[in-house]
Formats: structure tokens, sequence, C-alpha cells
């Protein structure tokens, strides 16, 4: 099944039909606004205003280059939340495109994934130029900055496979969607995202094995500020999470997937 | 499955399970575990088996609710079989009141994504994109979404697409019956032309002048059974005695 579904990804021909598909959504989802692009910018930049105020002027954490520290967070949770909130209903809203046809469904996932991809590049370019030009307690770029790419491709599974199972869940119970909004506040918020990494750590141990998002975000920082390798352990169990649901996210979509066109 | 068949179906049957009560959400499901949901069956297609060779033009007729749409769907993949195999060689497409296009979307961005699903590459669609448009006659909407279109325009543009895009095999269902009078002429006219020639085409029509003069082969089904397949003038001759009593 697995090897299948690679070798379908992987041919050119269904490569083009995924980045036609990724293109035309990512320019329905901001080009329609009278913002367009700027607010993809936009979003991140005000959402870190508001922490900064709120951790750094108020609560005072002193932690260094926070607002580097929050922008990678930021923009890592930002692409999940996107990937899985904004998938819930993707087999209702994409309809169009396997009703008549026997398309196969993986490749309307990976397509809208693909489009959010195109907005973390722009938002990780910004922060790529912010880190190295703006922060002044930058320690500047290092070749440990190109682990970068395995954890989003981490980050990029374990989506796809949330994204499977809550999109699918969805043909049966349609209050998915609240459910999983309560669950994704719960993950903010035990995420370090705005806290000192030592004080979550000595809060709650060992959650950073819990939580993949939490390893995703401390290991971004630590190969894009820190200078310093990921942490392998905590890598290679984000690794084993994003493929279990992903495993998992594949059995939903054949089990129940395949009964999309008549259920909703 | 042998080479010359572009469908085989053995044993193929679908029962909808259609609950009476909504248990479509997490709370109604969970206070409900051990009070499942009364599901009544609906047996929409009895066991059948057939084969179509590749490059048939094969009818399908029946009165209304005897299944005809539920088997085009299941032989197009949108629907999985509740039992049996069905075997498919080539792209399919499924027409009916015109092929999935997105409301929210351009008439030339639905155009390039449902070539695209139907199997064509970007440089071809760039090719024939103008066909599409001029067939359509839809040349100054091209940058219109299309939910602004009136329902003819819509239907249009998505013949316009399975003409010209097409697909190996073609489901088309009750096709003649959208449109005006100008659009309908095109659309048999288009069907006379080469436009099917090599492909392999399930038609579904109430019209028996369409069926007699194009169908190779009919299947007559009623209440969800295939009760005849083969000789066209006997498969209507069946369905128009079913009509009469």
């Amino acid at each position: 099944m697995e090897e299948t579904m690679t070798a379908r990804v992987m041919d050119p021909h269904k490569m083009e039909r995924l980045w036609l598909l990724a293109r035309i959504e990512f320019k329905l989802r901001y080009y329609e606004n009278k913002l367009g692009l700027l607010w993809a910018l936009l979003k991140p930049v005000m959402d870190i205003v508001i922490y900064y105020v709120v951790f750094q002027i108020i609560i005072k954490q002193n932690i260094p280059a926070f607002a580097s520290y929050l922008f990678i967070g930021l923009i890592l949770w930002n692409f999940f939340v996107e990937s899985t909130t904004g998938t819930i209903q993707i087999l209702s809203t994409k309809k169009y495109l396997y009703e008549y046809s026997n398309m196969n469904k993986m490749e309307i996932y990976v397509s809208t994934l693909m489009s959010n991809t195109i907005g973390f590049f722009f938002n990780f370019v910004m922060f790529l130029v912010f880190y190295n030009f703006i922060e002044r307690q930058s320690t500047g770029p290092s070749f440990y900055n190109l682990w970068i790419v395995p954890i989003f491709v981490i980050l990029f599974i374990l989506s796809l496979g949330s994204s499977l199972i809550l999109s699918n869940i969805y043909i049966l119970a349609k209050d998915i969607s609240q459910v999983w909004q309560v669950f994704v506040s719960f993950l903010f918020f035990l995420s370090p995202i705005f806290y000192r990494l030592s004080t979550f750590k000595e809060s709650l141990p060992k959650f950073d094995y819990g939580n993949p998002i939490a390893g995703i975000i401390i290991n971004a920082r630590r190969v894009m500020m820190e200078h310093r390798p990921p942490d392998f352990r905590l890598l290679a169990w984000d690794t084993l999470y994003a493929l279990v649901l992903l495993g998992l996210g594949l059995f939903l979509l054949n089990k129940l997937g395949s009964k999309a066109a008549e259920k909703l | 499955m042998e080479q010359h068949l572009a469908i085989k179906a053995t044993d193929i049957s679908k029962t909808f399970h259609i609950s009476e009560d909504s248990h479509n959400t997490v709370k109604h499901r969970l206070f409900n575990l051990f009070n499942p949901p009364r599901a009544r069956k609906v047996e929409a297609l009895k066991p059948m088996s057939f084969e179509i060779a590749k490059g048939e033009c094969i009818g399908l007729i029946g009165r209304n609710g005897c299944g005809k749409s539920t088997l085009v769907r299941l032989l197009a993949g949108v629907y999985p079989a509740t039992t049996g195999r069905i075997e498919i060689q080539g792209t399919t497409l499924l027409m009916n009141l015109g092929v999935g296009m997105s409301h929210e979307l351009t008439a030339r961005e639905n155009i390039y994504v449902s070539s695209s699903v139907l199997g064509l590459r970007v440089r071809e669609i760039d090719c024939i994109f103008d066909k599409i448009v001029d067939f359509a006659e839809l040349r100054e909407f091209v940058d219109t979404k299309i939910k602004y279109f009136s329902s003819g325009m819509v239907a249009r543009l998505g013949f316009s697409i399975a003409v010209n895009a097409g697909a190996d095999i073609l489901f088309l269902d009750e096709i003649f019956a959208v449109g005006d009078m100008k659009f309908q002429e095109k659309a048999t006219k288009v069907f006379e032309s080469s436009w099917i020639a090599g492909r392999t085409v399930l038609l579904v029509s109430h019209t028996m002048d369409t069926i007699r003069r194009y169908c190779h082969r009919t299947a007559y089904m009623a209440n969800g059974n295939l009760v005849f397949f083969g000789e066209t003038e006997e498969a209507v001759r069946l369905y128009i005695r079913d009509n009469g009593e």
C-alpha cells in the first residue's frame, strides 16, 4: 500500500497535477481577500507582537532573542493548525474532484498540504531575514540550519496523517471539528511556543515526548537558533508519531473515505 | 483481466444503509453506543456480472429508480461496491449535469483542474484550451468564477471539457437532457462525430432513438436487477413493455 502510494505520488505526471492543484488552492486562499498575500505575511507578525507583549514585557520571561524564538515556533504551529483544522471538511469541499472520476483522494490531501507548504515557505523566508538581519541577539546562520528540512518533512507527514484521520472521522461525525478545536488549544498551550524551554520541561517532564509538535518546535529552535544538531531521540520519536498517524490515516481513508461520495 | 476488455464486473452489488436517526455527531454516537441506529437497507443493485469490451458503446435503460445511476457511479469508482469486483482499464469520466467543477474557481482554472484530473498533461491542456473555450462559447467569461454563470453556461463548459479532454471510458448519464435546443443539437452532433471513436461509452438515456442509433449492445434494468444485456432491439422492447404496464 505504502509503496504504491509513493510510486504514484512520485510519478511526474501526478506531481504536475499536485502542483497545479496546490497553486490554485494557494491562490484561492490568499488572493481572494483584499489584503491578499500580505495577510499571509502579516498574520505571524501580529501574533508575535501579541505574545511578545504578554510574555516578555508583562510576564518578563527574559528569553534571549524572544521574537525569533516565537517566530519559528509559531510558523511551524500555524502550518500544523492550517493543515489539520483547515482540512477537516476537505472531503466535502473538494467533492467536485472525486465525484466524477476515479481520482485518488490522496492527491487532494497532498496538494492542499503543498499549498500550505508554499505559505510556510514565505513565512520561513521572513524568519530567516528577521533572524539574520534584524534580530540583535542573533547567532547568525550555520550548517545546522539545514536540519530544518527533515524536521519540516516530519511535520508535513504528521499533519497529513492527522488531516486524514480527522477528515475521515468527519464523514461519520460532523462535530469532530468542535472536538478538535478544544484539542488544538490544549496542544497549543502544552507546546513550548512561548514558554522558556526549561520551565516547560520542569513542569511537564517527558511531555516533549508526549506532544509531537513540542518535539518539532524544540528541534527547529536547536538547529535554527542554537547552532546545535537536533535532539535525535526526540526526532526519532516524532518520526514514529508521524508514521503511525499516517498509517492510521491511510487505513481510515481506505475504510471510510471510499464512502465519502455517498455520505457527504 | 483480458486485454480487450475495458470493464469487467464480477458479482457486484450495492446496498445502501440509510439510518433513520441522524447519528452523525460524536455526542450522539457516544450516548447511543449500545443502541445502534436502526438502519434501513436499500438494495439498490442486486448481484450482477458482465463484461464490456474496449470501444463498445453500451446503452443502459430502465425506469426511474431502477439503479442505473448507482451502477454507473459504481463503475466510475465514485461509490465502492458492497460485494464483488470491478476491474477497469483506463481513466474514467462520469458526466451527468456536468463534470466535477468548483464554483469558486474561474472557467480557466476549472478547465485546467478537470482536464488534469482526467489525465492530461498541462502542456496538452494548453493546446486544447482554446478549443474548449470556443466550443463552450464562453470566450469573454474565461476569467469569471463559474458561480456567476447561468446553469446553461456551466453545463456547456462541463460538456466542452468532457468532449475535448475525454477519458478512455465515458459514463454519460442523461447528457442529452440538459441545455437548450441548440446545445442539445450540438451535443448530438459531437456524439456522431469522431468523439466517441475508440472510446468505451456507457450511455444512460430515456430516449430510445438515441439508444437505437448509437448502442451496439444495451442493458435493461428493473428494480436493481440486470434483466437483460445484449441486442439493443430486444432491450428496448423489454423497456417499452415495462413502461406499458
